[in-house]
């Protein structure tokens, strides 16, 4: 990682940052392979970012159980608690090699293109436009799955994440989808994003 | 010198097997967790040995490939993808560690992953269970146990399953699912049992 920063003790419930951390590491590991069959930047890039919040609630974590611990036998309970999140970590560090792979330019052998074919849904980002149809409507009233057969997996919204956006998440200007659906639906929500396309078929 | 297309599907197939290996054990891992089940974290240190040799095999293959040192960058690429499974395998293999250490898994481990997973049964399937020649799809495995499969051991292979993997006899089906189901999916792959509901 680049910088460091020095991180604050924050009381979270340990359930829902590794249950954060477990989502994350299998989101990122779906968009890191995609980054890679469609050597896509953009893609990778948001791989790191995740790789970010990933860090930090791994972070947290530990600071959180060793504050829990009240004797060694609670100590040995938790203790494979800090094992599970730190190997959560280790496969969302795993996704972030993928991700430099393609940042760097060291390229990836187009025969990978062909061993990942197989896999007919894709990945994509999509960034919300002002003058989109989406801004300030929510999730659920959209039903992006039933009219372009595309599913929102999360949403970053400058430095949050929203990772399985519930269908009253309202979509906000400037906020990155990662969606997951067949390539002619993921087209038409990256035109829908952009305001370019003012409809859904 | 060029790449002969036979050289070239090899080692997309075993990336491909590397990937779904992988995913496989982390999957498995998680499940272990779930249901301190000491059977399936052996089967993820089982898959982690396999995993070692796949690799080996795999980097041997990129590196007979007799590539020029312009096409050299394509080629660590894939080498640095096939590290990254082999880091996502060991990755699991720590999660699987944890139940075989013996260590009573926290509670908060079981919230975390929720699925209505109870228990976790290992059967093979004979050669006259009605199972033979059906695909997962066609087996209809989830609606009638409620037991669904985790993965297909076969020989010296793991597939994980797909609605249209098909299923052999011999073939060792690890799976989860409701405790009620277990009896019924075990005398289903045993072939000692007609399908109850066959024709209601």
């Amino acid at each position: 990682m680049a910088e460091s920063s020095k991180i604050e003790y924050r009381p979270i419930s340990v359930r829902e940052a590794l249950t954060e951390m477990k989502d994350v590491s299998e989101i990122m590991i779906d968009l890191a392979y995609s980054a890679a069959l469609f050597n896509s930047h953009e893609l990778a890039e948001e791989v790191m970012e995740l790789e970010k919040r990933v860090d930090y609630l791994d972070y947290i974590i530990d600071m959180n159980i060793m504050l829990a611990a009240r004797d060694a036998e609670d100590a040995e309970h938790l203790t494979a608690v800090t094992t599970v999140a730190t190997a959560t970590n280790k496969i969302s560090d795993a996704a972030a090699d993928i991700a430099a792979i393609v940042l760097k330019d060291i390229g990836i052998h187009p025969i990978v293109r062909k061993a990942f074919e197989q896999v007919e849904e894709r990945l994509a980002r999509a960034i919300v436009k002002p003058d989109s149809i989406l801004v300030n409507k929510k999730l659920g009233k959209l039903e992006l799955a039933a009219k372009i057969g595309v599913d929102v997996i999360a949403i970053r919204r400058k430095r949050e994440w929203i990772i399985d956006p519930e269908d009253k998440e309202k979509i906000l200007e400037g906020d990155v989808l990662i969606a997951r659906g067949a390539p002619h639906g993921i087209d038409e929500l990256k035109a829908i994003a952009s305001g370019k396309l003012k409809k859904m078929e | 010198m060029t790449i002969t297309e036979e050289h070239f599907k090899k080692i997309v197939d075993k990336l491909v097997l590397l990937k779904d290996t992988s995913e496989l054990m982390i999957d498995l891992a998680y499940s272990s967790l779930l249901l301190n089940s000491q059977a399936l974290a052996e089967e993820v240190a089982d898959l982690e040995n396999h995993m070692d040799n796949l690799h080996t095999d795999f980097e041997l293959l990129v590196l007979s490939s007799g590539f020029t040192p312009k096409e050299s960058k394509d080629f660590l690429g894939l080498i640095r993808l096939g590290v990254v499974t082999e880091k996502i395998a060991d990755a699991a293999m720590e999660i699987a560690d944890v139940v075989l250490r013996g260590l009573e898994p926290h509670p908060i481990l079981r919230l975390v992953i929720e699925e209505a997973e109870e228990t976790v049964t290992k059967v093979t399937v004979s050669e006259t269970s009605t199972l033979v020649g059906k695909t997962i799809r066609e087996a209809q495995l989830q609606e009638e146990t409620g037991m669904w499969v985790l993965v297909i051991r076969r020989g010296n292979l793991w597939l994980r399953p797909r609605p249209d993997t098909d299923i052999r006899s011999g073939d060792i089906l690890i799976a989860a699912g409701y405790a009620e189901g277990e009896e019924d999916f075990e005398s289903l792959a045993a072939g000692t049992k007609e399908r109850s509901n066959e024709e209601s």
